[in-house]
């Protein structure tokens, strides 16, 4: 006989109990979502938690009757489970289908219950969101039928009806308070400790004040609740060990903020969850707890200490960084919200330009050209046209953009407001091809939307162009007739093109291979287009786009030999303004400084050497030597050697510097401003709007001379404007007048200047 | 101000003391028949002293061993020797005993009375005890001699009142009825041992016993009674070590470690008893309780008496039992032999009825996390039982497997119902064979 084995007394606490616990704990979500999505949620529920049961129990082959259907409970809880973290829109058979997936694929294929890695209703939730993005997308509007999408996408700050839950999202995620009121159900039963929830929602709270998002947001929107409370709290698929349980927390909140911010996947709870699943045995066995009667040694004491001090360093190191890496956080803007244009200017002093569909916002520079810009355009989308916003600064390049409007496919095509998708945008500039696959890596699921926002910038770039700087434009043709080729469908496509009074005149295609018949309209009415609108880019002709877009090319190359002929018949060469000599001239290459000779002998260059270079070995060595020979022969700027094209910049802006050397210093001498100083002698008060708010400078005048400068008040960013003032100050003094801006504190460095000029102009006025 | 207990790990189990904790210890019968196995202790088995046919007198030796630690066995009563051999212990592992016929006269062999211990020296006093064959008895069975002379000094000595232990109560009893023994006995081990402090633990579900030890200790200042919070297992040494004295005793260490050593309520009173009137342990305390049996009582009995006549003393069982246990619910094993004898390592025996017991149902884990939280020495039971069941010892050596104290928490907690403690603790015997097997190679 076998013998009985101890203890002979149990808890009274059974598997059983603990289903049925956690399936109360999941009621107020239950009725939350209910309550907010209608019988159409209630139907989800239903089907996913009869699908989960009648799963289990045929899997397992239970006996037909209630209790042995219903086992142990877990199929239950996964069942709901899974219809929680559904839309309530889905369509019938995704629940059925996913509690099919949850107890068969992710729970009995790894050994039924207690041996699963990963949590089966996230795993099959994951299935569902691959295989039928739209259907796990679809979300409504609470108490309404309206498609709309979950607060992740469409804001990005916290409300209090995240709270309540009557925002758009899954079933059982959006009320806070009815998962608040679960976990804390599961937490005074004891099946869930405080960690692996403090730990989760904690570290995204706590990454998400690093990223400057809004931390209150961030754990209210969307899963991340839920899947704390009830999700990464499985306790199957959790480390069992204290430390272990806290550092899985920590992971899915970390993963959850990385997936949602860095990747196109609107919610990241999902995949973080899982990740970490997969992670919980590692984790496990690297936390075994210290036992008892083995304290630590003082060794391991004060290493583990050093560890956590340094690591806590790391951290407040990381947000000193990020915090004046983006001093400011853009607010996020929607079509009826105030536009910070100011910010996004770092100037109140902005003009407003309305040209050819595009309304640009912006400051002017010395010579009157366009410094930054906001401009703001629209682009038709899959739905509806998409309005953006860029944000140029004084290269233009694109700083910032933002999706103003849009009727995207909720989930699809709206994945273009992902940051992770216009971040790819922020440092392209006009000379960007903004091609998808090329500078912009288009969203799975978003090709077409992906698409219309590149070529809407690429459009805004070429608008901004044509807007501000004409003379780049096609109104410089020199009369002629001018020839062009392209590919076309056929083959080889030749055009003649004839301008006349600076203008396009004809148009005639003279040799093409393409199908007679579906390229007819192209020949038909494209030409007509160019002539007509005086431009090389016109709508194609339907059908027979790829003609149309042929004779656009051959025409715009017929053009370009055109303009070039120009070039080389203007004074685009080097103008000599000095004696005959050796100068030296500087620019900025690829790799640093660049340093060259210039010979001009008899008003011409002779010889060019390079003195500095930092420039890439080889590329730049063998770009130099096709380079400069042609600069002499040319006597000017000549086309660039492709693969080396800074380099070759660099060379051309060196000999312009060296040329202009003489020139530049005596104008500088002579024209180098300085403050009109009307006033006696005395202490002056002035004021200029800088970055952060009102800027207050007070100046001492003595003699007719800035004695003093003292910042009296600011705003502005701590660290950066201070070290601005400490150079800026004594620098002004010395000039008593403007002097260069300080990098990185542009605004700050103007308001300086403003407020000092006010400040003896007040005077100057009484 | 709040009781003291352990930190860590621990937790609420039922107590079920109320059948017998108010009831007196009632003095049973000697039986006809006595069946006194020649080891009843941890330790080296004894060589019987006498033959068959030899007379013997109640308390006399009857078997004794050579080793340091070994506790001599006597006779329970006085009669003839009709056989030694081999007879089932509760366990029913067969066990070299010797069978002795009462005749029913309790003939007491001349004890030198001495109420004069105090004069003893320690020397004297460790001889006397080995001499009385006292064992621990509040279950472990470890020659009380042996803790006698510490190997280092110990300036604590703390009496194990706790009986955290489901339904038992004889230790509660003894501290009611027998508080000015058991404190004669504290004072003679700290005395022997040295130590200049004297502590009696009980935990505050027994108040009335606080109030007797409290009482009989008034004139000791050096005595103290520290009452603890309910929690199991405060009676495991290690534990009682740390809520007490707040020191922990370093993994594979023994309590003088610390400083201190434990003894058991019962124990403190046989070494009383051993060295005031020279008594030998042939007779102790045990609870007899649980649902199936008709009248649970507290029962002096004599060492090898049958379990199945003690019993029928206390007006036998109710119908099946779902399971007889020696000792305790937690820590107990099953009795499979009603004819194994009462040993001095022996505090209770229960016979559950089939809605008090519960056994394992070995559902899978679900890894709740139950028994780590329990464990009082912050181990991970559900690893352990993995490993040891799978016979990876290795792995569950690096787990700290041999720290284990054997509470039996994990499996009471595990909602799985899981035999976590039976797999540790065959477990930790597998891994000493390995470790036996590598030693030869």
């Amino acid at each position: 006989m076998q013998t009985k084995t101890g203890p002979f007394l149990r808890s009274t606490l059974t598997i059983e109990k603990i289903m049925y616990d956690v399936l109360l704990a999941l009621l107020p979500a239950v009725i939350a979502g209910v309550v907010f999505f209608g019988h159409s949620a209630l139907v989800v529920l239903l089907l996913s938690t009869l699908s989960a049961v009648i799963t289990e129990a045929i899997f397992l082959r239970a006996p037909f009757t209630v209790k042995g259907i219903l086992g142990d409970g877990s199929a239950l809880v996964t069942g709901l489970l899974v219809g929680l973290i559904l839309p309530p829109t889905t369509a019938w058979w995704i629940p059925v289908l996913g509690s099919f997936l949850a107890i068969s694929l992710v729970k009995l294929a790894f050994g039924g219950i207690g041996h699963n890695i990963f949590n089966p209703a996230l795993g099959a939730r994951a299935i569902l969101l691959l295989a039928f993005t739209s259907q796990l997308v679809k979300f409504t509007v609470p108490f309404d039928t309206i498609t709309a999408a979950t607060p992740l996408l469409t804001s990005r700050s916290f409300s209090w009806s995240l709270v309540w839950g009557n925002v758009g999202g899954s079933i059982g995620e959006t009320s806070v308070i009815a998962i608040l009121l679960g976990a804390i159900y599961l937490l005074y039963k004891g099946h869930i400790n405080w960690r692996i929830p403090v730990g989760y929602v904690g570290s995204a709270f706590a990454l998400a004040l690093l990223l400057g998002l809004d931390p209150w947001y961030t754990i209210t929107a969307g899963g991340l609740l839920f899947a704390a409370a009830f999700m990464a709290t499985d306790m199957v698929t959790s480390p069992v060990t204290p430390v272990g349980e806290l550092l899985f927390g920590i992971g899915c909140g970390v993963l959850t903020i990385v997936i949602r911010q860095f990747t196109p996947f609107p919610e990241g709870v999902t995949f973080a969850v899982l990740t970490m699943n997969a992670l919980a045995p590692i984790l496990e066995s690297i936390t075994i707890p210290t036992i008892f009667g083995v304290s630590l040694s003082k060794k391991t004491r004060v290493q583990t200490g050093v560890v956590a001090a340094s690591v806590f360093v790391v951290l407040i190191g990381i947000l000193f960084s990020i915090n004046i890496i983006r001093p400011t956080v853009t607010p996020i803007i929607s079509n009826n919200e105030h536009l910070p244009i100011t910010e996004m200017l770092g100037s109140a002093d902005f003009e407003v330009v309305y040209e050819d569909g595009v309304t640009y916002y912006l400051t002017r520079d010395n010579e009157g050209d366009p410094a930054e810009v906001v401009l703001i355009a629209s682009q038709g989308g899959f739905n509806a046209p998409i309005e953006f916003l860029l944000v140029l600064d004084n290269k233009h390049e694109i700083q910032d953009i933002k999706i103003l409007d849009h009727k995207e496919d909720p989930g699809l095509g709206e994945l273009i407001t992902r940051d992770s998708f216009l971040r790819q945008f922020v440092g392209l500039d006009q000379n960007s091809p903004f091609g998808l696959g090329e500078d912009i890596q288009g969203i799975t699921g978003a090709t077409i939307s992906s698409r219309a926002l590149a070529s809407g910038v690429n459009k805004a770039f070429d608008k901004f162009a044509d807007t501000f700087y004409p003379q780049e434009g096609s109104s410089l043709l020199t009369d002629g007739t001018y020839k062009g080729k392209a590919n076309s469908f056929g083959g080889v496509l030749e055009v003649e093109v004839d301008v006349s009074s600076g203008k396009i005149s004809r148009v005639e295609v003279t040799k093409h291979t393409d199908t007679p018949g579906i390229s007819d309209g192209a020949f038909a009415k494209v030409p007509g287009r160019i002539v007509d609108q005086n431009e090389t880019k016109v709508d194609a002709v339907s059908g027979a786009t790829v003609t149309s877009d042929a004779i656009m090319k051959a025409v715009q190359n017929a053009l370009d030999s055109a303009s070039t002929d120009q070039v080389d018949q203007s004074s685009a060469g080097f103008e000599i303004a000095v004696d005959d000599g050796i100068y030296q001239g500087s620019a900025k290459g690829f790799g640093g400084n660049f340093v060259m000779d210039v010979t001009v002998k008899e008003g011409k260059i002779t010889e060019l050497q390079v003195v500095e270079s930092n420039e890439t070995p080889f590329i730049a060595d063998s770009a130099l030597k096709k380079l400069l020979p042609a600069i002499l022969e040319a006597q000017g700027p000549v086309d660039t050697i492709s693969g080396a094209t800074v380099t070759s910049k660099a060379v051309f802006e060196a000999i312009e510097n060296a040329l202009g050397a003489g020139e530049d210093t005596s104008e500088s001498t002579q024209s180098q401003k300085s403050f009109n100083i009307s006033v006696g002698d005395g202490v002056y008060q002035g004021s200029a709007k800088g970055f952060g708010g009102d800027l207050v400078i007070e100046v001492t005048i003595k003699s007719g001379e800035i004695t003093e400068l003292e910042i009296v008040e600011s705003k502005e960013t701590p660290f950066i404007a201070e070290g601005a003032f400490k150079r800026l100050i004594p620098a002004i003094i010395e000039a008593q007048g403007p002097v260069d801006m300080i990098s990185g504190a542009t605004v700050t460095s103007n308001a300086v200047m403003e407020a000092l000029e006010n400040a003896i102009s007040i005077k100057e006025a009484r | 101000m709040i009781a003291k207990t352990f930190p860590r790990g621990g937790g609420e189990i039922p107590h079920r003391k109320a059948a017998t904790e108010s009831k007196p210890i009632v003095a049973m019968p000697a039986p006809s028949v006595v069946v006194i196995p020649l080891i009843q202790h941890i330790g080296a088995i004894c060589e019987p002293l006498v033959s068959i046919g030899d007379k013997v007198k109640m308390g006399q030796k009857i078997g004794e061993g050579k080793q340091y630690i070994c506790a001599p066995v006597h006779s329970s009563v006085s009669g003839k020797v009709v056989a030694i051999e081999e007879r089932p212990s509760l366990n029913g592992n067969k066990v070299l005993s010797i069978v002795i016929e009462n005749d029913e006269k309790d003939e007491p062999i001349s004890g030198e009375s001495n109420k004069k211990i105090l004069k003893l020296s320690p020397e004297a006093m460790c001889k006397t005890v080995r001499e009385a064959g006292i064992v621990g008895m509040g279950g472990a069975g470890f020659p009380t001699h042996v803790k006698f002379q510490p190997p280092m000094p110990v300036d604590t000595v703390l009496i194990n009142g706790a009986e955290c232990e489901p339904y038992l109560t004889c230790d509660h009893r003894l501290m009611v009825e027998k508080a000015a023994e058991m404190v004669g006995g504290l004072l003679a081990i700290m005395r022997a041992t040295g130590a200049a402090n004297g502590i009696v633990c009980i935990e505050d579900n027994k108040p009335d016993a606080i109030a007797v030890v409290t009482e009989a200790i008034k004139d000791h200042p050096e005595l103290s009674v520290e009452a603890l919070q309910v929690r199991y297992p405060q009676g495991a040494e290690k534990q009682l070590i740390k809520a007490v004295l707040d020191k922990e005793v370093p993994s594979g260490c023994l309590p003088c470690e610390s400083g201190c050593i434990v003894n058991n309520v019962h124990t403190a009173i046989a070494v009383y008893e051993a060295l005031t009137e020279g008594k030998a342990s042939y007779e102790r305390v045990v609870t007899v309780s649980g649902g199936s049996v008709v009248d649970p009582r507290n029962v002096l009995v004599r060492i090898g008496t049958s379990i199945k006549e003690l019993l029928d003393f206390c007006g036998g069982l109710l119908g099946e039992p779902g399971v007889i246990i020696s000792g305790g619910p937690m820590t107990g094993q099953e009795v499979t032999s009603l004819e194994g004898p009462v040993v001095k390592a022996l505090s209770g025996i229960l016979a559950l009825s089939k809605e008090e017991a519960f056994f394992d149902k070995n559902l899978p884990c679900i890894r709740c996390t139950l028994c780590v939280q329990a464990c009082p020495m912050g181990l991970t039971p559900n690893l352990l039982g993995e490993y040891s069941s799978k016979g990876m010892f290795k792995n569950a050596e690096k787990l700290n497997i041999d720290d284990c104290i054997e509470c039996a928490l994990c499996s009471y907690v595990c909602p799985a119902k899981r035999a976590l403690i039976t797999w540790i603790i065959d477990g930790k015997a597998g891994l000493a064979a390995e470790r036996a097997k590598e030693k030869v190679s």
